[in-house]
């Protein structure tokens, strides 16, 4: 059973209410105790209602901060917990693909998912023996002692780390300059071009595929005002 | 020569080992991590990116993260 300690799950749900869009972090438990989520800890992310995406940098900034506080990756790197402004818990392809690609190599993890009506999902993933996965129960476990709720604190870790992601790149480029590319381009590993979470035209049709009739056409009428999610050179559209 | 290696695959791990001197980043990434592509992952050394001919130093510290965390909520709401 996946625990959370009650001021753990307060903070969650603090997160989940400050706005109608999706908020993430990663579960942090005590070293004896793996299933026992003491703390929801937010890294920067660009957020819509209907998606999250970690910004790359600041993943790396928070498995850094963790390791010099003492904890093994195994205490702060394997619960990945997320919410869905909607009424479903259930888990998206998004969702199950950033679990397989991101987490699959781990030898255990955790996708944790609550909706805004309280229900839950969690998914225990693991790679010992055979390896499997089971849908785990969720409780808050009040039998240990815990700490004061800090709306104060959570509201700033929250605005400090979280944007809601209003701009859409139709042509499928990061609006990084072309320096900021170059100078990228001899980095070892992920570039992380795509790291605040800009979305290629393809990955836009997707989404709003996905949307719901009305919320669909709610985006179209903004997309149809706002003239910043234009090139800035760009004066018009052309209709063919 | 001793530096510290971060990254979250099987068990995780966050400790020092030890490296050979003259140990570029790249190889230590394919020793580390054989059956990986190193663009799937961030990997910086001192909390910053390096060139994959980055000859590692002692005390350096390595980190091998994820990227591309992503959520979305499922079509049917």
């Amino acid at each position: 059973m996946l625990r959370f300690s009650p001021t753990a799950w307060a903070k969650l749900l603090f997160m989940r209410d400050m706005t109608d869009n999706e908020v993430g972090g990663f579960g942090v438990t005590e070293a004896d105790d793996l299933l026992f989520i003491t703390d929801f800890v937010l890294v920067k992310q660009k957020v819509t209602c209907v998606s999250v995406s970690f910004d790359d940098e600041a993943v790396a900034d928070y498995f850094e901060d963790q390791v010099e506080v003492g904890r093994q990756p195994e205490r702060f790197a394997r619960i990945w917990l997320h919410t869905h402004p909607g009424n479903s818990p259930e888990p998206s392809g998004t969702d199950e693909n950033t679990f397989a690609r991101v987490f699959g190599s781990c030898d255990w993890a955790i996708m944790f998912i609550v909706a805004q009506d309280g229900k839950t999902f969690a998914r225990l993933r693991f790679n010992a023996g055979p390896g499997g996965e089971v849908n785990i129960p969720v409780c808050v476990d009040y039998s240990y002692e815990f700490d004061a709720a800090d709306f104060d604190v959570w509201q700033q870790q929250y605005l400090a780390n979280v944007v809601e992601d209003t701009f859409f790149s139709l042509n499928g480029k990061s609006k990084k300059s072309q320096n900021d590319q170059l100078e990228e381009a001899d980095v070892f590993g992920s570039t992380s071009f795509d790291s605040l979470g800009v979305s290629s035209s393809e990955d836009m049709i997707e989404e709003l595929d996905l949307m719901h009739p009305a919320e669909r056409q709610a985006f179209m009428d903004e997309l149809a005002v706002r003239s910043d999610f234009w090139d800035e050179y760009e004066s018009e559209v052309l209709y063919e | 020569m001793r530096i510290m290696y971060i990254n979250n695959d099987g068990g995780g791990f966050a400790d020092f080992i030890n490296v050979e001197e003259g140990m570029t980043i790249e190889k230590l990434f394919k020793q580390k991590m054989p059956h990986e592509e190193a663009h799937d992952y961030l990997i910086r050394v001192n909390r910053q990116p390096v060139p994959k001919e980055y000859v590692l130093k002692e005390n350096d510290r390595v980190t091998v993260t994820p990227t591309k965390i992503e959520g979305a909520r499922p079509v049917s709401q």
